[in-house]
């Protein structure tokens, strides 16, 4: 792996942690000290637990700790996940069976074997799920703690289905771990980069065509499923954003845009606008590798390249992170990755939906025309 | 949670070696900091950074670069990718170059003092290890100390005497703190009362030629005790005497005055009797609260419970079982300036109790 300036991109262990922690009624233990613990514990705002690792185990062996550590936390918990860190995954020691007299699940996801998504799927893929067979609810995927749309993208995937009278399975990952006992067969995604693999994928809620066809695969499904209030919603909300959009034009240019998100968001924020608004992506840059995208896209994790991409390029609208923002200069900015600092978020804001599509447009066409005044001013 | 018992320096939860050191190595603008690991172990702390920054409307982006150690380098040796990221490093010609190794790093025994030692630029290696290596103090001492090493030995002139006698260093101010810029401001201020100026604040948003003006201060004033070591470090470098800590709390405030003073060779009265006169005024603006019901809750035995319980008594507060809890900073307000923005702290607490 190449050296990299200013990392914009969390590591493995914190995707696990993210994973795991969306369940209640999991502990989770990072295995390590208390520098891999306090960054995701801070990012989270969730209760986590460490053995907190000092030298000395290292030198003599983890074993004693963890041990103490898991037994304290099993009288309160119905399992405990015990995830790896990067010394404790070297030095050989056989974690499941120090463990063996305690109901846990094993995690071995160091920060060196690879980026956020990464261990974020890893722990899913352990986690102890019961597939049902029946196709009487449906999963929704793509819930990630540290997404700043993560409360807003599970509502929105509620309530569409609701509209459908479709039940909802397990939501991964944010619901409780007596809900991976009996996991539907169907599910829908609301951030396809994180995708599980459980039960069959009907599609994805991120962008209204994916909310079109991922309702008519749902309804394919369930013969009861209801597709006409998607319909009516897809209509209206198509119809508000484009008028919308056709008054911004008759007064302004496209905007140029430079987009720094993960795949599936940088892919959404792109259609929106070239769809919308005839904007000119001059930079579609992603925190995870490109799998798919409707935009080529570049991988980038370094500020210092992003920085040098929007001088150079010098877009109207910059889309990403505070990261991005503290290097954006007099363009527009939307936030869309995280972390998202320096402004307060209480509400739960969707990407996700139909109400993702208006917020999301809203937030472009606000601070375009706030960066067009300034011009103006100027 | 029960602890095992570990030996009384040890702490579980005393933070990275690591975020200690780049506290203050990214304090010095034109330096590129190496962590020597993984890349999430960069963007951690440069994430961490990178949010204080923000908050404290710094506009400076510090630059932390990972060697980007991989599963493959953890088994066949990360000194190659460490290599890797000097030379890329060193191609941007920036003002100094540290290196950091990380507890996984250490772990599987790279060289890194010989990598640096070999690269054939100048690189300042501070001994960090992560976890390893200790905790964020020790990161932290580590650095000043490090980082001191690279001031230039005192060749005395006319103009740097001139210096000597008219300056204070501040060492090792809390570049993460919130309220750093405001602590700052009141030891600038309490200084200025003895007619010292601040020579330089190493190391806060200064450059790689400032380290050399380290050894021209007459005085070197540490941010808090646990940073003796590097007092005592400087003391012997350079001769500098040192006072242990920012003042803290009323009369602490005043001894702050007395001894920079007598430090410096300079009569303190005049500057004492001012700021004597200033707390005064500013206790007189709190009038209002005279006799309000407060509660303590710091244990006795917490070194800024006496210093509580002087403020507390300057304003004419009444200790009872039913008063209101006082909320008391972390870290404890600095010198005079600090007491105020506390006290104004206070006023709401117990005014919001009253309403």
């Amino acid at each position: 792996m190449p050296g990299c300036l200013n990392p914009v991109w969390p590591c493995a262990l914190t995707g696990a942690v993210t994973a795991l922690s969306g369940f209640s009624g999991i502990a989770v233990v990072i295995h390590g000290s208390s520098g891999c613990y306090f960054y995701p514990a801070t990012l989270l705002h969730h209760d986590l637990h460490s053995t907190f690792l000092v030298e000395q185990e290292v030198i003599f062996g983890t074993s004693e700790r963890l041990v103490e550590v898991v037994k304290d936390l099993s009288r309160t918990y119905k399992k405990v996940a015990v995830v790896n860190s990067c010394v404790p995954s070297i030095l050989g020691e056989d974690i499941r069976d120090i463990l063996s007299d305690y109901n846990i699940i094993f995690i071995d996801s160091p920060g060196f074997t690879g980026e956020f998504e990464s261990g974020y799927l890893s722990a899913v893929k352990d986690l102890p799920v019961c597939m049902g067979q029946g196709t009487d609810r449906v999963n929704i995927e793509g819930i990630n703690l540290i997404d700043p749309f993560a409360r807003g993208n599970q509502r929105e995937a509620e309530r569409l289905l609701q509209l459908m009278g479709v039940p909802v399975g397990t939501i991964f990952c944010h619901d409780s771990y007596e809900s991976l006992s009996s996991t539907a067969g169907l599910s829908v995604t609301v951030n396809p980069d994180l995708s599980t693999g459980y039960g069959q994928e009907l599609g994805s809620f991120l962008g209204l065509s994916a909310i079109k066809t991922t309702a008519y695969s749902i309804a394919d499904r369930f013969c009861k499923a209801e597709t006409r209030g998607i319909e009516n919603e897809l209509l209206m909300v198509e119809e508000r954003i484009t008028k919308a959009a056709d008054k911004y034009l008759k007064r302004f240019d496209p905007p140029t845009a430079a987009i720094f998100s993960t795949c599936s968001y940088s892919g959404f924020a792109a259609a929106i606008l070239q769809q919308y608004l005839d904007a000119d992506i001059v930079y579609c840059g992603v925190r995870n590798e490109p799998l798919i995208s409707c935009t080529p896209a570049i991988k980038v994790t370094s500020l210092a390249i992003i920085e040098s991409v929007i001088r150079e390029l010098a877009p109207d609208l910059v889309i990403g992170s505070s990261f991005e923002r503290s290097v954006a200069g007099d363009a527009a900015f939307i936030g869309l990755t995280p972390p998202i600092r320096g402004e307060f978020r209480l509400s739960s804001k969707p990407l996700a939906g139909t109400e993702g599509e208006l917020s999301f447009m809203e937030d472009i066409l606000n601070a375009c025309m706030d960066y067009q005044h300034r011009k103006l001013v100027k | 949670m029960s602890l095992n018992p570990l030996p009384l320096s040890i702490s579980r939860t005393g933070g990275c070696t690591l975020t200690g050191a780049l506290s203050v190595t990214t304090g010095i603008n034109d330096s590129v900091t190496i962590i020597h690991g993984p890349a999430g172990c960069a963007h951690h702390n440069f994430s961490l950074l990178h949010a204080t920054i923000l908050d404290n409307d710094c506009h400076i982006i510090p630059k932390v670069m990972s060697s980007g150690v991989s599963e493959h380098d953890v088994i066949f040796g990360g000194e190659e990718a460490l290599m890797r990221a000097i030379m890329e490093v060193s191609s941007g010609d920036p003002g100094i170059i540290f290196v950091l190794s990380t507890c996984i790093t250490e772990t599987i025994g790279d060289d890194v003092l010989t990598v640096t030692q070999n690269a054939g630029v100048p690189v300042c290696m501070v001994p960090t290890g992560g976890f390893i290596g200790g905790d964020f103090e020790k990161g932290f001492s580590s650095a000043l100390i490090a980082v001191s090493n690279l001031a230039l030995p005192v060749h005395p002139t006319p103009s740097c005497n001139q210096q000597v006698r008219g300056s204070v260093n501040l060492i090792g101010e809390k570049n993460l703190e919130y309220e750093v810029e405001q602590n700052f401001l009141e030891v600038k201020r309490l200084v200025s009362l003895l007619d010292l100026t601040i020579n330089l604040r190493f190391a806060h948003n200064i450059t790689r030629s400032d380290i050399n003006r380290l050894p021209l201060a007459s005085l070197n004033i540490l941010r808090e005790p646990a940073l003796s070591g590097v007092g005592d470090h400087l003391q012997s470098m350079f001769g500098t005497p040192y006072i242990s800590s920012f003042p803290l709390g009323i009369s602490g405030t005043l001894s702050f005055v007395r001894n920079v003073a007598v430090r410096s060779g300079l009569s303190p009265d005049e500057a004492f009797d001012s700021e004597k006169e200033h707390q005064e005024e500013i206790f007189e603006g709190f009038s209002d609260l005279r006799e309000a019901l407060v509660r303590l809750t710091i244990p006795a035995e917490n070194p800024e419970y006496p210093l509580i319980k002087e403020i507390s008594r300057a304003i004419g507060l009444r200790e009872s079982p039913d008063g209101t809890v006082l909320p008391v900073p972390y870290p404890f307000p600095v010198g005079t300036s600090g007491i105020k923005r506390m006290l104004h702290l206070w006023r709401r607490t117990l005014t919001c109790r009253a309403a």
